[in-house]
């Protein structure tokens, strides 16, 4: 049977994120946490594989243990079991940490065939994580994907990956990591009931002790500030000598060097 | 003493917004204008196990609490009151008739598939003379059965449901008479659900007379005993009027958010309309006496699930939630100024959906004496 | 969710019950016509004895070590019977309070438990003056460093317990440079210190054992240690502690309101008009029934702002919406009880011109209606 891990991270609710007019800095002390977006799409292609070929599908995560309400929302959407690779330490991390802990916490412990990750995660969104644990655990990789098949018979995966220039068809041999793309799928709203049987799932307790010493973080964070987006209300025609005064103006501007 | 949630019902409250999101405001103009039942989104509610939610897993319900269903119900109206009142009438006042009175059978039989979807349910309690007492409708036992006659007005649900409650008098003769209930299948010959009623608001709910002719049912179709009509119907209106509090609160709570952001868009003397203390007041208003029927309502269906007495904090969360409901939806016009009149604006079918909640279910007069009861006996 | 209240909730809440049955409710109308004093402080000792000068203070300072939520039912428990004493009561255990937020290990160990104990018969908040009511960042009362002393100069007004409270927290301008607001400290003062004076008494409409006074400082000196808090951080400290003084005013107008509607629901009990009791008629049935609504909403609404409290979460919004239901229900109730009670309601035999009396200034101090609505809709339209 088709083993399927998939990543998920927990993330703060950008809706409820407030910008401080005068700084621009962001205010976070309302601000609630959910799955990140895109780590839905990974979790109901994992239960779309298994509703098709039958699969045993297990989230896991890395976070501080005050994220332990994650636990209940993915399980409610179909995984039968969580791994909670947590500690106190784990509030910011970077995507090489992240990926270090995970490959850490499922090498030669958890068993799979398939690793599925969002493309990115909605906060930092560097699009790291997925082919660093890849590397990590030294199996194939495949990135923004949004078609997956299982070929059962060659145990093995063909993906299409959405590209700037195409799609691009890619057979990768299991094991294998993806990460997949919003348009894979629409992730379900669980019912009630799927909600209410969370509960009675199996949660796995994967604390910094089991896996050795975090790695060391490779970049310091000096501010986050809100974009802005200020109008220059500038108009240039069409004629020849306009370009001119176009090129200028995103030369003084910095927009162009 | 603690007010906060459970995971589960922080997670239960997110997915039906989100499913309201999805599937339920994009339809709420349309089925208001066209007072279209909203069939697809009924199914859907069934799928996500939101038809029967305070009622056993063995009976089709999703085996979870009052309050769950509360919150529910809360976020359906925010969304769309016609469909909370679809729902709130076949879980609140049918599927409680049948879970509390009826036989092990019966629950098989009807209630199930009420829960699960399959059917919805309608409550044939009102009638052109009277209101909340059964009296004119008569069920006349002939040994087998009991043969129905009579005209019950104002059913919601009537036109779509698949499985009536209906209260009739029954001769004392053999049995003990007295108003019984009695559990009907639409197809049954003799009951004739008149046209829709061209309604206010609610328009997606559809209403009409329920007409019994010469209807004849099984005796195993009488729900509790003969006599116990009564009783059935005012645990029924109980439990019901929490449902309705509910959904005044999500009328309410939608008035209140469109409010706000409305007065935030809107400029007029070179500023935002919520820079005027005028506004700021209704709105601080609108925000305080929402908060607190909420807390009224959620203190109604906690007592419900504690198994403790709940008529007075009941009638008290429906008659709070639903003058809420009025006042903050007329509030919401009145911020929107006239573009709160015009067919299209959400706060004009708030306003129109607010005032069957307080009327549904009791109206303020009668639930002000139910208080009154419990206060000065 | 869960409306169930603890044991040790239960306790205490039973404990001001009894005592307020006891030995409040006998003396409250006489303390009300006679203002008298010996009554009052004696009454506020044995509150003090019974743990209610500091009801969520740590019993390391001498407190009981309950929560807002205990705080909140002894708060309506007092007020059912006597405003003035619920008021004084409730300013009290805000004065311990913000002493233990803010106050230096020193200050704590020094003033806290004689509040608590009752050594101290009431602590006083002197934040108001003439020019600075609902606006307090405008006052003007200003204290300047001089050496070891802090010397404070100004006029505060409507201050409770002025005459006799053991320790006041003074708010006082010692910047005068900075941006408005941000120049105010907090201060502990003795009535003992040189240049503090109690002024004139008001006469008021109601709450009358509570004496409300002009507070003056002339060249007051006040030791450099009873500094509360940070310099300059006073009007912060002071809006912090107002949200919490909102849950014991909305709290103990509560108790005004109950008291009023229980006493119109009895009195309609037994009153005969035209050969039936008045509260057989649907009419005053209704009025009843309707008051007792607001009032449960109001008692829910007050020990949710109190939860939120206790949990540490922000809870400014909800102990405006409690404070201004709270108050304004309470008001509406004994309006509804005087009314039901007729003519009689109206004189000095009966109880509700006292509850009518005393609800009106709730609606006003530590903050009015519109203030608090404000505060809400700043929070609703963030």
């Amino acid at each position: 049977m088709l083993k399927i891990l998939t990543c998920f991270k927990w993330v703060l609710d950008e809706a409820d994120i407030k910008v401080d007019a005068g700084s621009r800095k962001l205010i976070f002390d309302r601000a609630g946490h959910k799955i990140s977006a895109y780590d839905r799409n990974a979790v109901e292609e994992a239960m779309n594989l298994q509703q098709q070929h039958g699969a045993s599908v297990a989230a896991v995560t890395v976070a501080p243990p005050t994220a332990k309400n994650c636990l209940k929302d993915v399980l409610s959407r179909g995984p039968e079991k969580a791994y909670f690779i947590n500690d106190q330490s784990f509030a910011d991390l970077e995507p090489a940490q992240t990926g270090d802990l995970l490959a850490a916490a499922i090498r030669g412990k958890i068993e799979f065939d398939l690793i599925i990750c969002g493309e990115g995660s909605s906060d930092l969104y560097t699009q790291q994580v997925g082919p660093i644990l890849a590397e990590n655990l030294g199996i194939s990789c495949a990135a923004f994907v949004n078609k997956v098949t299982y070929v059962e018979a060659e145990n093995r995966i063909i993906v299409d990956r959405k590209l700037d220039d195409g799609i691009e068809t890619v057979s990768l041999p299991l094991p294998a990591l993806i990460t997949v793309l919003p348009d894979i799928n629409t992730p379900r709203i669980p019912s009630l009931k799927q909600v209410l049987g969370a509960a009675k799932k199996p949660v796995d307790n994967i604390t910094l002790d089991k896996l050795g010493e975090i790695p060391k973080p490779r970049l310091q964070t000096t501010g986050i500030l809100a974009a802005t987006m200020e109008r220059r209300r500038l108009k240039f025609g069409a004629k020849p000598e306009d370009i001119g005064a176009l090129i200028n103006a995103l030369l003084k501007d910095g927009v162009i060097a | 003493m603690q007010f906060e949630l459970t995971e589960e019902q922080e997670l239960v409250k997110a997915n039906m917004r989100e499913f309201c999101e999805k599937y339920v405001e994009p339809v709420a103009n349309e089925i208001d204008y066209e007072a279209r039942f909203p069939a697809e989104n009924i199914r859907r509610l069934a799928e996500q196990d939101m038809l029967g939610i305070p009622y056993p897993e063995e009976y089709g319900g999703a085996g979870s609490d009052y309050l769950t269903y509360v919150m529910t119900v809360e976020e359906l109206a925010r969304a769309c009151a016609a469909t909370g009142f679809l729902v709130e009438t076949n879980t609140s006042l049918v599927c409680f008739s049948l879970y509390k009175y009826g036989s092990e059978d019966q629950k098989k039989k009807y209630l199930a598939p009420l829960c699960k979807g399959d059917a919805l349910g309608a409550f044939a309690l009102g009638e052109r003379g009277l209101a909340g007492d059964a009296a004119t409708t008569t069920a006349v036992s002939d040994g087998d059965g009991y043969v129905l006659n009579g005209v019950k007005t104002f059913v919601m649900n009537a036109p779509v449901a698949g499985i009536f409650v209906v209260f009739a008098d029954v001769a004392k003769s053999g049995g003990a008479g007295g108003p019984s209930a009695f559990i009907v299948s639409a197809d049954t010959p003799g009951l004739e659900v008149g046209k829709p009623l061209d309604k206010m608001g609610a328009r997606g709910a559809p209403s009409s007379e329920v007409v019994l002719k010469d209807c004849r049912i099984p005796k195993e179709n009488l729900l509790g005993q003969e006599g116990q009509g009564a009783v059935i119907a005012g645990a029924s209106l109980d439990s019901g009027r929490i449902g309705i509090a509910a959904l005044a609160l999500g009328i309410a709570q939608a008035a209140l958010e469109e409010s706000v952001r409305h007065s935030k868009e809107r400029v007029q003397f070179g500023q935002a309309i919520c820079n005027f203390q005028a506004i700021q007041w209704m709105i601080a208003n609108m925000g305080t006496e929402i908060e607190v029927c909420r807390y009224l309502t959620y203190y109604a269906a906690w007592c419900y699930d504690q198994g403790l007495p709940y008529s007075e904090e009941a009638a008290i969360a429906k008659l709070m939630a639903s003058e809420t409901a009025v006042h903050q939806s007329d509030r919401a016009v009145q911020i929107h100024g006239g573009i709160g009149t015009v067919k299209g604006q959400k706060v004009e079918r708030l306003y129109r959906d607010a005032k069957i909640t307080q009327i549904h279910g009791g109206t303020p007069e009668f639930t002000k004496m139910i208080i009154a009861d419990c206060v000065l006996g | 969710m869960d409306f169930e209240l603890s044991e040790k909730q239960k306790k205490i809440r039973e404990t001001a019950a009894k005592f307020v049955k006891d030995e409040l409710e006998p003396i409250a109308a006489e303390l009300d016509r006679t203002k008298d004093r010996e009554m009052l402080l004696a009454t506020l000792k044995k509150l003090a004895g019974l743990g209610f000068m500091g009801i969520a203070i740590d019993p390391e300072y001498g407190g009981t070590g309950a929560e807002t939520v205990s705080f909140s039912l002894v708060m309506t428990e007092i007020g059912r019977a006597c405003a003035s004493t619920a008021v004084t009561t409730s300013v009290t255990n805000m004065v311990a309070e913000v002493i233990q937020t803010v106050g230096t290990e020193e200050l704590r160990r020094k003033y806290i438990p004689r509040l608590c104990s009752g050594e101290y018969a009431a602590g006083g908040f002197v934040l108001t003056e003439a020019v600075a009511g609902s606006d307090p960042a405008s006052m003007r009362t200003s204290a300047v460093l001089e050496g070891d002393h802090w010397v404070l100069n100004g006029q505060k007004i409507f201050i409770s317990s002025a005459e006799f409270a053991g320790v006041f927290v003074v708010w006082a301008v010692s910047d005068k440079e900075a941006r408005k607001g941000r120049g105010i400290s907090a201060f502990l003062v003795e009535p003992s210190f040189p240049g503090f004076r109690v002024g004139l008494a008001e006469k008021k409409l109601g709450q009358l054992a509570s004496p409300t006074n002009e507070v003056i400082f002339d060249n007051c000196r006040v030791p450099k240690e009873n500094l509360l808090g940070v310099c300059n951080d006073g009007f912060r400290i002071a809006a912090s502690e107002l949200a919490g003084g909102r849950i014991g005013i909305g709290s103990m107008a509560l108790g005004i309101g109950l008291s009023a509607i229980d006493f119109a629901a009895n009195y309609a009990k037994e009153r005969m008009e035209c050969g039936r009791r008045i509260a057989d008629r649907e009419g005053i049935r209704s009025v009843i029934a309707e008051n007792c609504a607001r009032l449960k909403g109001a008692r829910l609404m007050l020990l949710r702002a109190a939860s939120l409290k206790d949990q540490k979460k922000f809870y400014a919004r909800e102990a405006s919406m409690a404070k201004v239901y709270a108050t304004e229900t309470a008001n509406r109730a004994c309006h509804d009880a005087m009314q039901i009670v007729g003519d009689y309601g109206y004189t000095l035999g009966c109880p509700t011109e006292r509850y009518y009396r005393d609800a009106r200034v709730t609606e006003i101090y530590e903050g009015t209606s519109e203030i608090q609505r404000l505060i809400i809709a700043r929070e609703l339209l963030r």
